[in-house]
């Protein structure tokens, strides 16, 4: 292992103006893609800045919608029980990452940063509609998730800038979310494929207690056929997808075909069978592409029908159904 | 005979308790003064020629105290075909291939030194299917034998086959024949800790040798051998064990990285060690081979077996190590699973250029048994019995002597199978086909040892000290199953100490007498056997101790009491009690009189008589020593593969209920119950601790893992993509300890180290059949191989339907 | 480049010169000599190189060792008391076979520990959760499981 000097800079000033001097330089946050691909030789950096002692990176602000610091790590987002309960697919996926090791030192913005195809943040903030803030030279300025994923590994950072954080816009009142990472084992997994769905129900017209009806249901089809008895319909949806292409990607086209649909069993089927035809996975030795994009079709009705599920029981006193 | 105050009891493995407080020394803590780091640099082909190396650029590098290739070292084969030299000058043959090595004052010197080493190769054509490479015509992997002859096939030159009856024409005669074919895979042992070793001469060069070898003598055989080759035939060799972080098969042979040790360290004049990365470990340790099975059997209109006939391809890879000897095992339940009368059975190890294979916990049996235990559903499906009748009708019982000729003493297999339908669920759940499931496998394998060499004996020493300390020095090792407490309890049972006062010392060629290695789940039946005798001896040695000065001991108590006490009455005792050995006993640590066993006077504490016998400031010069070397009366096996190379053979059933998610393919384990024959289980917790991680294995083989070798290359390695279950992988396993005290076994107690591993597969492959209908014969039955196999089963259906 | 760092292990403050690339767990292991914590794989995959920073259970095989300056981390060698007496985790983890060969120990109830000093109550699921990062080849984790579900009663009773 070739040596590099180690800095640890207070505020996000100091830790841009290091960059800018030193030479071969990398921010370093958990360090747990860094020190990996430092071990693997995969990066030979001569200086490392951590990000761990910037106080301003550490935040996560519940005011109208979500902002979370990008050096929140998973397990600190996992422990809030606002996320929980209303960014569920954000809080799926961070009690899933790796082991609780890795979840205590891993962060946000290093999983966005890093920009696996299998990161499994990325997903749930592709439905979120999740902003990037990154503190630039001439600044802050804000990009959408999806335009900041440029690739695999790839993302719209130009040298020396720094993220510092993640938005979440606000959500209606019946929105639910879930994101489904589809894994070998339970634990220490990369996901095969990683679908997260947000869905908003349009309630106009019903009354004001129509979930009460809906949370004394037990099976999952009857509630749904509910839904389409009462016709109600979907406001607003987004569904996203992991590993089925260079970077997660939405699947605009059944996003589109759910918007303003009435909710049945049959609409999330065909729902399905359209995000799948939208992915484009590949053979690796993780997954084989036929199998990722038959799970792309199963999955996306999972997400979807969770969402709908936590939507329902979001606000009651059970704490929504994670996975 | 329920009186015991050991056996059978869960005592804690109090001696091992440096390893929960982080002072155990395993390969990776030991250091030497001195000490050098090995690396070796591997080939960067599956098959070439090496053109030329230079390590020019290494051997410059600061720090670098040695780089060796296949010129510097004398050119003699080594392994038990003797088919490979420890670094190749000519040719590689598959991509771990050793081509140079370096030692240097840090691993991480010697890491940048190999990549300062240059070799120039020329690719050759390379062949990776065994069924291609066993082909007329195909390239030879090798050209010429251990002994410089032409080699002319690929098949290796090792005859496994057996054949009992008349197969044929049993086949004929059936009333129900089933043919099936299954593959099982390339599977990484995955020991926790890496491998490793120390390799320290003196300065007359004899060596001491720091391996993790579960054969310590074997490994002192291999390495004095490949002395006399290299010219050091008279030097001395002391094989030591640290403690061991797993073994399942990888520490049987001595590696080729142990060879390079000694090497480096010869050259060097300093120790040096050798210890894999985890990537490493992956990519060079000899893996269990894959094995492509045909096996055909069937039965007559009652159900009752009939004939069995398989035939294994075990991909051997590039060289040989005990791997190409699993057929033996697989033998054992392909003949002797179940009673079958006509049996062919026969194998054949191929060379490929894929990376070489070694044995893994279960020795072939757990591949054999898939082939068996999947068939035996097929077969009771034919014929229209239910699985579980079926199995109880063809089951082995006590007495009987197997096509192998397997002796078969104690035999619960049917308690085993009922347990486990009852526990299960059977009658209730079995036959629903509505993608829950339960289904079952069984076993036998090796319980009393396993001759596979000359002798299959252990030795053992026991001293005691004049505390009453207890100092056994066996020549076997523990990897981690808790050898010391089993075998503390026997002896403190023996003497009549206490657990706690013996202490074990393993692995150690110097001090313990030799003993045929732990494998073949033979320990705790060898060596208890073996500590059985020599504690009985001990215990002898005390009582005659006993008979000398328990009396003078009184009589020194009544002159002191006496001392203090004017009044104190010597009370009249009568000394013809204990006036002879065969009339005394020692229990707890007190010796006391067989005819009045509460009287107090006579009931003296072991220590005080061993302190007054032993002390040397006592002026009394008793030694309390025994030494046992004990053989079990067994056979190995002749040239027709018969014989009974056990003492005793353990059974046990499996049952496995699934859950198969028909839209992902993935299956669900339920639950599991694993009803093992243990004889009598000497310490309970310790016996379902070796069932639990055994089935934990079996049910990673059954559906999580697999080596990914794609053209020679191992493509995961790393333990990410090679699925070693997780703890959130919660599989309910239930252990049924199922007892019948085995005549020969110590305290009745047979081996279980392999055992849980070998049915659970099987049981869960037979589970999935009953939830889907479908039969997976391809290991690991993955989520991709379901979903694929019911859609395919879907569209013949519609397609029959059309 | 040495530098001088400080912070606490097992209750002791040190100070210590390191090298800035090195991890937390080359300092333990190869400069201290505290080898309880192991390295099974290195890269964050096996947990049997787990030790506790600021009350949370991290892999010190990608721990940069100049993150511990200020902190505290207590490593295996911490857990028992001087006078030889185990943590009831360690005493557990003999008492109920969740030790075989022994390798993923230290980093299992390193991982148990941190668990059980935030949540002193777990279901088997907290359990399982908690060491899902740390491979266990021998034992199948049920004993181990049982270990802490064992410890955690005791520790809540005294
Ligand atoms: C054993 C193991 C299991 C894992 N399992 C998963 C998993 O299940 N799912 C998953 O998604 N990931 C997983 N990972 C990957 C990794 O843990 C996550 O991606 C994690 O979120 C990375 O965060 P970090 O803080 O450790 O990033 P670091 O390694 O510190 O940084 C990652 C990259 O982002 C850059 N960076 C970090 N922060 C900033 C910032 N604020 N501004 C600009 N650049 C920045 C760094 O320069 C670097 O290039 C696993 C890793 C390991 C070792
Ligand atoms: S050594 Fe750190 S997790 Fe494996
Ligand atoms: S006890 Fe061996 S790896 Fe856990």
């Amino acid at each position: 292992m070739k040596g590099y000097d180690y800095y640890k800079p207070d505020t996000i000033e100091e830790a841009m103006k290091m960059m800018s001097t030193l030479d071969g330089a990398e921010y370093i946050a958990g360090g747990t893609d860094v020190m990996v691909l430092i071990k693997k030789k995969a990066l030979s950096p001569q200086n490392l800045i951590s990000l761990r002692n910037i106080s301003e990176l550490s935040y996560i602000d519940t005011d109208n919608g979500l902002r979370i610091g990008s050096g929140v790590t998973h397990s600190r987002i996992s422990e809030s029980d606002f996320i929980k309960r209303h960014y569920s697919a954000l809080f799926d996926a961070v009690s899933n990452i790796g082991s609780v090791q890795v979840r205590n030192v891993g962060t946000v913005g290093g999983n966005i940063c890093n920009a696996a195809p299998s990161a499994d943040t990325l997903c749930p903030f592709l439905v979120f509609d999740a902003v990037v803030l990154i503190a630039g030279q001439k600044g802050e300025y804000q990009l959408a998730i999806d335009d900041f994923l440029l690739g695999p590994n790839r993302v719209a950072l130009a040298k020396g800038e720094i993220v510092k954080g993640i938005n979440l816009p606000a959500l209606g009142a019946n929105s639910g979310s879930a994101y489904i990472k589809h894994t070998r084992r339970k634990a220490m997994e990369l996901p095969i494929v990683g679908i997260a769905a947000r869905i908003d129900i349009d309630a106009k017209g019903h009354p004001n207690d129509w979930k009460e009806a809906f949370r004394r249901i037990d099976d999952i089809s009857d509630m749904l056929r509910l839904l389409e008895k009462e016709r109600f319909v979907c406001n607003d949806a987004r569904i996203a997808m992991g590993v089925v292409a260079p970077r997660p990607i939405r699947a605009k086209k059944a996003e589109s075909a759910l918007q303003g649909k009435v909710i049945s069993e049959g609409l999330l089927d065909e729902i399905g069978r359209i995000a799948a035809s939208e992915s484009q996975p590949r053979d690796t030795l993780r997954g084989e592409a036929w199998y990722r994009r038959e799970m792309v079709h199963v999955l996306t009705k999972r997400a979807v029908l969770m969402a709908l599920e936590r939507m329902i029981h979001a606000d009651s006193s059970n704490n929504p159904k994670t996975s | 005979m329920e009186d015991f105050l050991y056996v059978g009891k869960d005592v804690p493995r109090t001696a091992e308790i440096n390893k929960v407080t982080g002072r155990a020394v395993y390969i990776d803590e030991l250091k030497r003064p001195g000490m050098l780091y090995g690396k070796i640099l591997y080939s960067r082909y599956a098959h070439a020629r090496i053109k030329s190396i230079n390590t020019e650029k290494a051997k410059k590098l600061p720090g670098v105290k040695a780089v060796i290739t296949g010129y510097d070292i004398p050119d003699v084969r080594v392994g038990f075909m003797e088919d490979q030299t420890v670094l190749k000058r000519d040719v590689v043959r598959q991509y771990r291939d050793e081509v140079a090595a370096v030692a240097a004052t840090s691993r991480e010197i010697a890491e940048e030194a190999l990549d300062l080493i240059e070799v120039e190769y020329e690719e050759l054509p390379a062949i990776f299917d065994p069924v291609e490479a066993m082909k007329p015509g195909a390239p030879l992997i090798h050209e010429l034998d251990g002994h410089g002859r032409p080699v002319k096939s690929n098949v290796l030159p090792l005859r496994w086959t057996l054949n009992v009856g008349d197969v044929e024409k049993a086949r004929r005669e059936s009333a129900y024949v089933v043919k099936d074919s299954l593959t099982t895979p390339w599977i990484n042992q995955c020991c926790l800790g890496t491998s490793g070793c120390v390799a320290e001469f003196d300065s007359v060069n004899n060596l001491t040798f720091y391996s993790q070898t579960n054969v310590i003598f074997g490994a002192k055989q291999r390495i004095s051998r490949y002395f006399a080759k290299i010219g050091l035939k008279d030097k001395k060799i002391r094989v030591i064990n640290p403690i061991v972080a797993g073994s399942f098969g990888t520490k049987l042979d001595t590696d080729i990285y142990e060879f390079i040790c000694i090497q480096l360290a010869l050259k060097t004049r300093r120790p040096v060690k050798i210890q894999f990365t985890r990537e490493e470990e992956f990519r060079t340790l000899p893996p269990r081979q894959t094995t492509r099975f045909e096996i055909e059997q069937g039965c007559d209109k009652n159900g009752m077996l009939t004939f069995r006939k398989a035939e294994a391809i075990l991909d051997n890879g590039a060289y040989t190590s005990w791997g190409a000897t699993t057929p033996s095992v697989m033998m054992m339940p392909i003949s002797s699973l179940y009673r079958v009368p006509n049996v062919y059975f026969n194998a054949v190890c191929v060379y490929t250029n894929n990376i070489y294979s070694q044995a893994m916990r279960g020795y072939g049996n757990p591949q054999a048994s898939f082939a068996v235990e999947v068939s035996m559903d097929h077969l009771a499906e034919e014929a229209g019995i239910d699985a579980a009748e079926f199995r109880m009708k063809n089951r082995n019982r006590p007495g009987e002597v197997t096509p192998m000729g397997l002796k078969i003493t104690t035999c619960p297999l049917d308690r085993c199978i009922t347990t486990v339908k009852e526990k299960i669920g059977w009658d209730q759940k079995r036959g629903k086909k509505n993608g829950r499931g339960v289904g079952m496998a069984s076993l036998i394998h090796v319980a009393g040892g396993a001759r596979v060499y000359l002798s299959d004996g252990t030795g053992i020493r026991i001293k005691v000290d004049e505390n009453g300390h207890v100092d056994v020095l066996s020549g076997s090792t523990d990897q981690g199953q808790g050898s010391q407490t089993v075998l503390a309890q026997i002896i403190a049972e023996t003497i009549g100490f206490r657990p706690e006062d013996i202490n074990i010392i393993f692995g150690d060629t110097a001090l313990g007498l030799w003993d045929a290695g732990t494998h073949a789940s033979r320990h705790t039946f060898i060596a208890g056997n073996a500590a059985i005798r020599a504690g009985e001896k001990v215990k002898r040695q005390i009582l005659e101790l006993a008979v000398e000065y328990v009396p003078k001991l009184l009589k020194s108590d009544f002159r002191k009491q006496k001392k203090k006490d004017p009044d104190f009455h010597e009370p009249e005792l009568d000394f013809t009690l204990i006036d002879n050995p065969e009339k005394l006993d020692i229990k707890d640590r007190m010796i006391f009189a067989k005819k009045a066993p509460e009287n107090p006077n006579f009931r003296i504490d072991v220590a005080r008589v061993l302190n007054r016998a032993l002390n040397v400031g006592n002026g009394e010069s008793k030694t309390v020593m025994a030494e046992v070397f004990w053989d079990p009366p067994t056979q190995m096996l002749n040239s027709e593969m018969k014989g009974n190379w056990s003492c005793t053979y353990a059974f046990g059933t499996t049952g496995a209920e699934v859950e198969v998610d028909t839209e992902t393919g993935e299956v669900k384990i339920l639950k599991l119950v694993a009803a093992h024959d243990v004889g009598r289980a000497m310490n309970p917790t310790l016996v379902k601790g070796q069932i639990y991680g055994a089935a934990y294995i079996g049910v990673g083989f059954a559906l999580t893992e697999k080596l990914q070798v794609v053209e020679g290359r191992v493509m995961n390695p790393n333990l990410r993509d090679y699925k070693v279950l997780t703890a959130l992988d919660d599989i309910p396993v239930e252990a049924v300890i199922v007892e019948d005290p085995d005549p020969m076994g110590p305290y009745g107690a047979k081996g279980i180290g392999e055992p849980g591993l070998v049915p659970t597969a099987p049981a869960i492959a037979n589970a999935i059949y009953d939830a889907i209908g479908i039969r997976f014969t391809d290991l690991p039955i993955t989520p991709e191989k379901v979903l694929a196999a019911i859609r395919a089963k879907k569209q013949e259906n519609q397609q029959r339907d059309a | 480049m040495k530098r001088e760092i400080a912070f606490t292990l097992n209750n002791e403050e040190i100070a210590v010169e390191v090298e800035p690339n090195w991890t937390l767990l080359y300092l333990l292991r190869e400069v201290l000599e505290m080898t309880g914590a192991k390295e099974g794989c290195g890269v964050g995959e096996c947990g049997a190189c787990t030790v506790i920073v600021d009350g949370n259970a991290i892999s010190s095989c990608l721990y940069p060792v100049m993150e511990v300056e200020g902190k505290n981390v207590t490593t295996i060698e911490g857990l028992s008391k001087e006078d030889g007496t185990l943590h009831p985790l360690q005493q557990s983890f003999i008492e109920n076979n969740g030790v075989q060969c022994g390798y993923c120990t230290s980093g299992m109830i390193m991982s148990a520990k941190a668990l059980l000093d935030k949540n002193p109550d777990p279901t088997e699921n907290d359990i399982r959760v908690s060491i899902a990062g740390n491979i266990c080849r021998c034992t199948g984790y049920v004993q181990i499981v049982e270990s802490i579900r064992k410890a955690a009663e005791k520790m809540k009773n005294t």
